[in-house]
């Protein structure tokens, strides 16, 4: 499972991020909450595949499908 | 303490900390506040309201000191720079405290950085007004003590706690100790300043979930798939409307001032050459022109207000998709909306574009965006040409819907141009992930915007109207002579007109149109004001006719016409666009290429619709 899948209203911990990010984006997820064993929920899921809402701490970010599927959730 | 060597001060915090308001409110500066990350780059300064012997620095907003792309290394370097030099006298680091475990992983680095360079730093819980309302504490005392440094609880908006900076600065010392709360080593792993932010939030910032619910309610509403996807059109429309319907009354009240200015001016100078130059020169020129700024002050003032009250950056995740077609990102979005108002600080906007490749797609759209600059000149041509009738039973009229469908034509050409060379190589075609804050909603603060749309409005008129100035008199002096007026075919202004008046003879346009558009080169305002000289010089019975009255009784068809507005809609003239482009690029290459191609494809785009015209007609 990916930060993707997740549905609007649900949260999990992230386990890793993909092997095949890059350095400086794992390097910024991070420091804007995104590391394994933080805890993100999934605030809104437009559809049409927008970008989704993550919220992580009290901060939203919006994220699209190419890198929320590279942080693994369990 | 001699002027020449004020305390400085500097302002460092991530973007939308609300660290432009506050150097504002310390500074009476009028740097741009904008609710959108990142939008400020180059470092203000300004001396303190309070004491001119303190002068505030305002460092670009960035997300950490450790800076991933380009743009934001200079920004980390620059602060890096000042601290190294010792030119800095302390540190002020802005945190939001509504979201204080984010600002504290910020706020950790620049202590580190302070405490390695002996620096003195105070950190601003900045917001604090929000908290108050809400009556969350924040526990600024519990946090001074943890951190060892001073803590203060301050509001950029309403002023609380800026009394009390100056004496916290000056009693400020440098932090000695990296903060390390469980007395483990120090190391500068993420994720353990990660676990001090999250642990110091949790201990002393404000508890509850309060303003995320709110948030979250109204992206519920504004991210819907339907409901979200109306609002955005209405808001779109609305923004599209404000323009016409607000700025009207004002534009003919600068209209009818100027009128009686002129008629009151023209009484008292007898006739002859100095009233000629009078009425043609200053108000038919340059009062062409003034009566369009009433609605750059509005497009100013309404765009900065989507842009305050967080909603762009919700315009930015409803078009990410959309705008990924054409091979742009959501992001471009912003600076694309921007050049609505002005190509000027859309192309600085684009600065928010973090993939280079995308930044560049955005700046070929920009130039093809339908700024307020043509405004003017398609208002002119609609009048003259669009009679000013309403159609399906009085619900649209004809004029609204050409201007309305010249702007689509000019967003069509800018997607277009994008999505076509996006297509031609592999590199442009990546992508970059798409990561954006949402910032909170807020209500818009109304005196930072006007003062803004102000400066904009003032910056037009004396940097725009310097040029324009020139232009109208050179062209007035050529029009006017050898033979005083007398005859404008045989003025030397004729005599160059004819000259180039085969380029534009296609499209049925005779030579005053010619030196019109080459003028509007310098910038697409001056076409109005130099035709209005023209026209003027012209004109023997000085009785006031509206100019695009003069244009229909010039006889003009309609397929000029419409080859004059496509043309317009294209070609990229204006050289402020051109040269901050090259400065933002670091090189002429780009201007030069789009202003090549784009005079090129407006050329024959005109040509075209001509010749469609013609046929149709
Ligand atoms: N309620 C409140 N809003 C603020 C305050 N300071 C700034 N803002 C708002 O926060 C947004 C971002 O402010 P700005 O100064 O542009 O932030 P910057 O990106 O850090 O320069 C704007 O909409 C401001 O009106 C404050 O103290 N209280």
């Amino acid at each position: 499972m990916t930060l993707w899948d997740l549905t609007q209203g649900t949260s999990a911990t992230i386990s890793a991020f993909a092997g095949s990010i890059e350095a400086g984006y794992r390097t910024r997820l991070s420091e804007l909450g995104f590391y394994p064993g933080e805890t993100i929920a999934c605030v809104m899921a437009p559809s049409l595949g927008a970008p989704k809402l993550y919220r992580v701490n009290n901060t939203v970010y919006s994220l699209d499908d190419s890198i929320a599927s590279m942080i693994e959730i369990d | 303490m001699p002027p020449s060597s004020p305390t400085k001060i500097a302002l460092i915090g991530s973007p939308n900390s609300g660290k432009s308001l506050l150097f504002n409110r310390l500074t009476g500066l009028n740097q741009k506040v904008a609710n959108f990350p990142g939008i400020t780059v180059d470092i203000g300064a300004g001396r303190s309201l309070v004491d001119s012997s303190t002068e505030y620095l305002d460092f670009p907003g960035v997300y950490s000191l450790k800076a991933i792309s380009g743009e934001e290394k200079l920004a980390v370097d620059s602060f890096d720079k000042a601290l190294d030099t010792g030119h800095l006298d302390a540190v002020i680091c802005v945190v939001d405290a509504t979201r204080l475990e984010k600002g504290l992983i910020f706020a950790l680095q620049v202590l580190e950085a302070c405490r390695r360079h002996n620096m003195p730093l105070l950190i601003a819980a900045n917001m604090s007004d929000v908290l108050e309302l809400h009556k969350i504490p924040l526990d600024t005392h519990g946090l001074a003590a943890a951190l060892k440094v001073p803590v203060l609880s301050i509001s950029g908006k309403t002023g609380i706690g800026l009394e009390q900076i100056p004496s916290a600065i000056a009693s400020a010392t440098a932090p000695t100790e990296a903060y390390a709360p469980t007395g483990d080593i120090i190391t500068s792993d993420d994720a353990l300043v990660h676990r001090q932010a999250q642990q110091l939030a949790k201990q002393y910032g404000p508890k509850g979930d309060l303003l995320i619910n709110a948030q979250t309610r109204l992206d519920r509403f504004f991210l819907h798939s339907w409901v979200g996807g109306i609002s955005f059109f209405v808001i779109m429309y609305l923004l599209f409307q404000s323009i016409f319907t607000w700025a009207a009354p004002i534009m003919d009240g600068v209209e009818s001032l100027l009128q009686v200015i002129a008629d009151l001016v023209l009484a008292r100078v007898p006739a002859g050459m100095a009233s000629d130059f009078i009425a043609d020169a200053m108000f038919g020129g340059i009062g062409a022109f003034l009566v369009f700024v009433p609605q750059i002050f509005v497009l100013t003032l309404v765009v900065g207000m989507l842009e305050d009250s967080g909603y762009l950056a919700r315009a930015a995740v409803i078009c990410h998709k959309p705008l990924r077609v054409f091979g742009l990102t959501g992001k471009s979005f912003i600076p694309m909306l921007s050049s609505v108002a002005c190509a000027i600080p859309g192309v600085y906007a684009a600065r928010t574009v973090d993939s280079p490749c995308k930044r560049w797609l955005t700046y070929l759209a920009i130039p093809l965006m339908p700024c307020s600059a043509r405004l003017p000149v398609y208002t002119l041509l609609i009048a003259a040409f669009i009679p000013a009738q309403k159609a399906l039973g009085g619900l649209i009229g004809w004029q609204g819907l050409a201007m309305f469908g010249i702007y689509v034509f000019g967003i069509i050409c800018a997607l277009l141009v994008t999505a076509m060379v996006s297509r031609s190589s592999a590199e442009l075609r990546s992508d970059l992930p798409f990561v954006l804050e949402m910032p909170p909603y807020r209500l818009p603060s109304w005196r930072p915007l006007l003062r803004n749309a102000w400066n904009r409005s003032k910056h037009f008129v004396t940097k725009a109207g310097k040029v324009i100035f020139i232009v109208t008199v050179v062209v007035w002096l050529l029009g006017y002579f050898p033979n005083q007026g007398a005859s404008l075919g045989d003025s030397w202004l004729g005599t160059l007109g004819k000259w180039i008046e085969p380029v534009f003879a296609p499209f049925g346009l005779d030579w005053k149109y010619g030196v019109a558009i080459l003028t509007s080169f310098l910038a697409r305002e001056v076409f109005v004001g130099t035709l209005g000289t023209l026209f003027g010089i012209e004109d023997a019975d000085e009785n006031f006719v509206s100019l695009s009255q003069q244009i229909q009784d010039s006889g003009l068809p309609l397929s000029s016409g419409a080859a004059l507005l496509v043309f317009f809609a294209i070609a990229l003239q204006c050289v402020s666009t051109l040269a901050v482009m090259a400065k933002e690029t670091g090189s002429w290459r780009l201007p030069t290429q789009l202003f090549v191609s784009y005079s090129i494809f407006a050329y024959l785009a005109a040509l075209l619709t001509y010749q469609l015209v013609e046929l149709l007609v």
